[in-house]
């Protein structure tokens, strides 16, 4: 039975593939669909080859000012959320205090509740306090849900440093804010970079609590809900694919700066 | 390479102590350390060392005492501010900069513009020109040792304090770095003072050694003193080993105390003697394996006059080349080792024989009863 074998032999080079391909396809179709010229207003079946979409990606109303949008809504939460998760974070390993143990279990709970629950009483909560919704409640409500991803990331990467580095930092006449700059930041930064790429994905694609606290303000993902109800526009994709786009870019150069690096070094 | 000119570099620890709530880490304690000096502070892990040295750096404060380098009163300095370096027992290199920069770091943050002579001087000090560009991982654990040595001296500190520096390195390793810490050490003239649980290392190493035991100094002096002279069983059995046997006060002749032992009588100068005698009192005799002669029982009218005398049967014997190496179960003693230089081996010396020990009176030391016989017995895997 040599086909028997042969499926033992590569066995997982198999099963690794299979699983690949289960995670990227949704990409390809997002991508192969930015290129459809669709008949009527759904984008749901393949017609013709066109780079229509690709030429004009703002031609849809409102699109882009939604796009706009998220982007600086995702920008502001990953600072606001960065920020403020990693001096907690910092506080939480470094320092024993009252209560430490509470805000260490109640710093996770967001992430434990359902999102469309926190989504309504955050509503409850702005709209008892008066606030005007829009770009200010998204954003704090954005810094809130991001800020439990951000401390994760960034306590591993704290607990696991050797606070011999800081002390040889200060042995060698670096006062305390020299030893934070040049020691203790630089060290926690792939935690602190973790933090801040996954507060900004979750923020840029938030759906739930956005939509409940957005009042008449519309992010992209919400632009894309509204529009799927009656007809996606192909340009959706063209921005589904760009940002996938940056995304793989971002990782390929991370890729070629650390490999160059260590062959340089070597 | 030089030293700092102002003041001397003396390090005075007066009335040092600390304690972490209920526990009492170090007692209150008098030391100095004399300028140059090569300084071991030896004991086992928990006896107080390693704080009584990062007391020194500053990274511990203390609960009491002070700590002067020289004239200069550094208690209340933090240790950014301390002309003292420390060379840490993980080595603490940091992982992000390379060895060149781990070597610069301390000069940089002095302001010093123009580093790299120095880094360059520095690791060829140390042999390690060639690694610059390298980061600390990319090194081997001898070399990451190095690289925290040349990080600290490049600075020219007063004080170089070391934390059992060589604990992380395979033994062969660190007898070869023992030697190049002592090379340094005399070539830029800096006081170092060591802390290391190894005797071995700390005697090869140090010019005094300051024993701990239980957050107290138990006895300092030269390794040879030391070695020959302790002054509690801890030291007589922590450095080396020790045949230490409990015996009564029975008479004076001289300057000689003499102790009544399992029916027969040993001879202690009394300078020797670090106890109070006085006359029926208890008190422990001590003398090392190696300065005890081994003679049958056949032959025991050979053996001279005025030597202290011991008779027992050889339990065991083990020979491992330039030494055999005897357990005698003897009248005072069941397991009195002896270590017996091979020159001309006895062959009726073997398991079952009787035998006489027998030592010169001066190679005896006293100590007081009152202390527990067996402190300080390392377990074996302590190497």
């Amino acid at each position: 039975m040599p086909f028997v074998n042969w499926l033992k032999r590569h066995f997982v080079v198999i099963a690794g593939l299979l699983t690949l391909a289960y995670l990227l396809l949704p990409n390809i179709v997002v991508t192969v669909f930015s290129f459809n010229k669709p008949k009527g207003r759904f984008n749901y079946e393949w017609q013709q080859f066109s780079t229509d979409a690709w030429k004009d990606p703002c031609g849809v109303a409102g699109l882009c000012g939604s796009l706009s949008l998220s982007l600086q809504i995702a920008v502001w939460a990953t600072l606001g959320a960065t920020l403020l998760g990693t001096m907690i974070a910092f506080a939480l390993v470094r320092y024993r205090f009252r209560a430490r143990g509470a805000v260490n279990s109640l710093i996770f709970l967001p992430m434990a509740m359902p999102e469309v629950v926190m989504a309504a009483s955050l509503l409850t909560l702005f709209l008892n306090l008066g606030a005007q919704l829009g770009f200010w409640t998204i954003l704090i409500a954005h810094i809130m849900f991001c800020l439990s991803f951000v401390v994760t990331a960034v306590k591993a990467r704290v607990m696991s440093m050797d606070p011999r580095l800081e002390q040889a930092a200060q042995d060698l006449y670096a006062g305390p804010a020299q030893t934070f700059l040049r020691v203790t930041l630089p060290i926690a930064a792939p935690g602190i970079a973790a933090g801040a790429l996954l507060a900004f994905a979750l923020s840029f694609d938030d759906f739930i609590i956005t939509n409940f606290n957005a009042g008449s303000t519309v992010t992209f993902p919400m632009f894309v809900w509204g529009s799927a109800q009656r007809g996606t526009p192909v340009q959706i994709n063209v921005i589904g694919t760009t940002m996938f786009l940056v995304a793989v870019l971002l990782v390929l150069t991370s890729m070629i700066i650390s490999s160059r690096r260590t062959r340089q070094k070597a | 390479m030089k030293t700092n000119d102002s003041g001397s570099g003396d390090v005075r620890l007066t009335g040092i102590s600390k304690t972490y709530g209920a526990f009492t880490a170090v007692h209150p304690l008098d030391l100095t350390v004399p300028q140059g000096s090569f300084f071991a502070l030896l004991g086992a892990s928990g006896c107080g060392k390693t704080t009584t040295l990062r007391m020194i750096a500053g990274l511990e404060e203390p609960s009491s005492g002070t700590v002067h380098l020289g004239d200069q009163d550094v208690t209340a300095l933090p240790p950014y501010k301390r002309p003292v370096n420390t060379v840490f027992q993980s080595y603490a290199l940091f992982p992000h900069l390379d060895i060149f920069e781990n070597v610069a770091f301390g000069l940089r943050r002095r302001g010093i513009k123009s580093v790299k002579k120095q880094v360059e001087d520095m690791l060829e000090l140390v042999q390690l020109g060639e690694q610059a560009r390298k980061k600390p991982h990319q090194l081997s654990g001898g070399q990451q040792q190095r690289v925290a040595v040349a990080r600290a001296l490049i600075n020219h500190p007063k004080v170089l304090l070391l934390d059992e520096p060589l604990g992380a390195l395979d033994l062969k390793l660190r007898r070869q770095m023992q030697l190049e810490l002592k090379r340094i050490q005399t070539e830029v003239g800096i006081t170092f003072v060591h802390v290391t649980h190894d005797q071995e290392e700390a005697m090869t190493m140090a010019d005094t050694v300051a024993v701990m035991n239980g957050g107290r100094v138990e006895q300092l002096g030269s390794p040879a003193d030391l070695y020959e002279n302790p002054h509690t069983t801890f030291v007589a059995n922590f450095l080396g080993t020790s045949n230490l046997i409990e015996a009564e006060v029975d008479s004076r002749s001289g300057d000689d105390i003499v102790l009544k032992a399992g029916g027969g009588k040993l001879v202690l100068p009394e300078a020797r003697c670090s106890a109070p005698t006085t006359t029926g009192g208890k008190v422990l005799v001590g003398v090392r394996p190696e300065k005890i002669t081994l003679t049958h029982a056949d032959d025991a009218g050979e053996i001279p006059e005025g030597r202290n005398r011991i008779t027992g049967k050889i339990a065991d014997s083990s020979f491992i080349g330039v030494s055999t190496q005897y357990v005698i179960d003897s009248s005072v003693c069941p397991d009195f080792e002896v270590y017996a230089q091979n020159i001309d081996r006895d062959a009726r010396l073997v398991p079952g024989a009787d035998v006489v020990l027998h030592w010169s009176p001066g190679h005896t030391f006293g100590l007081d009863a009152a202390q527990d016989i067996d402190a300080g017995i390392q377990e074996e895997a302590a190497v």
